[in-house]
């Protein structure tokens, strides 16, 4: 039998029962649909979160901390205020290394304010942070190696705090109370990005020592710091924790270092097996399609044993009988396939649209999806087709 | 040519067993004009299909033309039947949602045959028998005389040398069965072997010689003039 043939006699045998045939698409064509959607949805959210997490960090940028896994806490005597600069002078990987020591929450107040505090997170650090954490200043300047030493009592906002203390008003220069203890604005961060925003996060930048006198404690919690280039940033790692071992080797901790990559890595794993899983809920829904696609297809031998006996006694033969059943099995989930990607892909792009997300249906995708339901045609015709071949067409022939 | 000998076909196994045909020997030869009689489950039918290679002997052999088809594969006994056999049903056994010309066209898609050459030989039988005016019409809008034209157009257009035909006048009235008895008696003409089962002693009787079947067994046989 020649192809096109094939292909018009299966066209015909499933217009002749086209309700079937189009009940059985939709069954296929929801489980397609479902699982491109759900990995697009997925890849564009994925996306997302790591093009704003990008920008909470330079790509070359590095935290050091102690091993957290396990269970160790930074103490006092973990980092001390000069491992930051040694570091930097030591290793020529190492452009910037700020330390960092925080607080989870304080208060800020105006003076004479009788409303009620606004809560924030204390980030004390030197000048190199700016660089490391990708923060650029809307107004005013950061903190300056001056204010380190000096423990001054400045402190830089990020737009969202400044706006709601000061509204529009020039913040720089006024007084605010951190914690009931008074400090002048010396700058205004840009605003961050809508994520982190709605997120409520709110960040305020004093410099280290002027942190560690509000918040009463030495500790110094992690090191950031930026290599030269990319090529280095592992050499700049290595040779930070290199250094911290000879300065601390009485401590107990270990250190570690871990790349702003390694972290969004991380993060894009997370995304990525969240979408699996979801991705593997709507397989199950293609799968119940390609039942169907079984179901319809055994229904469809039943039905036609006779008409099968009386092709055989027209000379077709086993293979012409399998090609024809598989070929209407695989039909029904193309079809299927098609409109379950337009419909996928156009639920991918609404809520791509409404989520500002960018649209991420890649030709890999709809390929992937194709083949899937051709595949799932195939694996759930193969049965009923060889049955239907393997009838002897005298008994088909007899059957009423 | 066709031999056969002691072919026999049982179905059920052990005590159960039936013997449908009963080692049945035979020569048909080419051209001949065959038909066969005998009341229901005197092993006609089954006779019919073991013929047509529609189904396989429990034991005996059937030679075409000299060559053993007991031993053949599925596919083989396939290309075999196509080449070699048309057939003919008594309720037509037309597929009701082609056009009639498709009908007819189906054994040749089977065949590989090209589309034009397929249309023009699909064409020129069904203007033999009759119908060449019809070649667009569904069966359902024939009567039955008419389909059952349509089926022997299509028992004939792979070019086989012989013609099997199932009670091919079962479901006609006798003016339609004559129509139908007189192509086979020109086909017959045309040098095609045909072997006709039926009940009726009247059709029976346009076939040279008649074989009387009886429990799987073939009793009597009769030369007509």
């Amino acid at each position: 039998m020649k192809l096109d043939d094939l292909v018009q006699l299966v066209g015909d045998n499933l217009f002749a029962h086209r309700l079937r045939a189009l009940l059985t698409v939709l069954g296929i064509t929801i489980g397609i649909a479902a699982v491109i959607a759900v990995v697009a949805i997925g890849q564009g959210s994925q996306a997302v979160i790591l093009s704003e997490l990008e920008t909470l960090g330079n790509s070359n940028s590095f935290q050091v901390t102690v091993d957290t896994s396990q269970g160790e806490a930074p103490t006092v005597d973990t980092f001390n205020l000069e491992d930051a600069n040694l570091i930097k002078e030591l290793s020529p990987a190492v452009l910037e290394m700020a330390p960092i020591s925080f607080s989870s929450m304080v208060d800020l107040r105006l003076p004479q304010s009788l409303e009620k505090p606004l809560m924030s997170q204390l980030v004390g650090t030197t000048p190199d942070y700016a660089s490391s954490a990708n923060l650029t200043l809307q107004n005013g300047r950061f903190l300056s190696t001056a204010d380190v030493s000096a423990h001054a009592r400045v402190v830089v906002l990020d737009a969202d705090l400044a706006k709601t203390m000061f509204g529009d008003s020039d913040p720089i220069g006024r007084q605010i109370f951190i914690q009931d203890n008074p400090a002048t604005v010396i700058g205004v961060l840009q605003q961050q990005t809508s994520l982190l925003g709605a997120m409520n996060l709110h960040y305020t930048y004093v410099p280290i020592t002027f942190a560690q006198d509000i918040l009463n404690s030495r500790v110094i919690y992690e090191l950031s710091g930026v290599a030269v280039s990319k090529d280095v940033l592992p050499q700049a790692m290595a040779d930070s924790i290199k250094i911290l071992n000879n300065r601390h080797f009485a401590s107990t901790v270990h250190y570690t270092a871990q790349s702003m990559e390694e972290s969004l890595g991380a993060v894009s794993n997370v995304t990525s097996v969240i979408t699996m899983v979801i991705g593997a809920v709507a397989a199950i829904a293609l799968l119940v399609g390609g039942v169907g696609v079984m179901n319809i297809m055994l229904v469809a031998v039943t039905e036609r044993t006779r008409e099968i006996g009386l092709l055989k006694a027209l000379g077709a033969r086993r293979r012409d009988i399998l090609q024809q059943f598989l070929g209407e099995a695989v039909a029904l989930c193309l079809v299927g396939g098609f409109f379950g990607v337009v419909l996928g892909a156009g639920g991918a792009l609404i809520v791509a649209f409404f989520a500002h997300w960018p649209p991420l249906i890649s030709g890999w995708t709809i390929l992937l999806a194709f083949g899937f339901s051709a595949t799932v045609g195939l694996f759930f015709g193969i049965y009923p087709a060889s049955r239907a071949a393997a009838l002897s067409p005298a008994e088909a022939l007899r059957t009423l | 040519m066709i031999s056969i000998l002691e072919l026999t076909k049982t179905y059920g196994v052990g005590g159960a067993a039936v013997s449908a045909l009963d080692h049945l020997t035979l020569e048909i030869r080419d051209g001949e004009f065959l038909s066969i009689m005998g009341p229901s489950g005197s092993g006609k039918s089954t006779f019919l299909s073991l013929l047509g290679l529609l189904d396989r002997p429990s034991s005996g052999q059937y030679l075409i033309d000299g060559r053993d088809t007991v031993s053949l594969s599925d596919d083989e006994l396939a290309s075999l039947r196509a080449q070699k056999f048309g057939f003919v049903f008594q309720a037509y056994n037309l597929m009701p949602r082609y056009r009639i010309i498709r009908n007819v066209e189906l054994p040749l898609i089977y065949a590989g045959v090209e589309r034009r050459e397929r249309a023009n030989r699909a064409e020129d039988l069904l203007r033999m028998v009759g119908l060449g005016h019809r070649l667009s019409h569904k069966p359902t809008e024939l009567s039955g005389g008419e389909q059952q034209r349509v089926a022997i157009a299509r028992a004939l257009v792979n070019g086989p040398a012989v013609i099997l035909a199932d009670e091919p006048t079962g479901n006609l009235d006798s003016k339609s069965g004559q129509e139908i008895m007189g192509i086979f008696q020109q086909l017959h003409q045309d040098g095609k072997t045909i072997v006709l089962v039926t009940h009726e002693p009247k059709i029976a009787r346009y076939a040279g010689r008649t074989l009387h079947f009886l429990d799987g067994s073939l009793v009597r046989e009769e030369i007509n003039t």
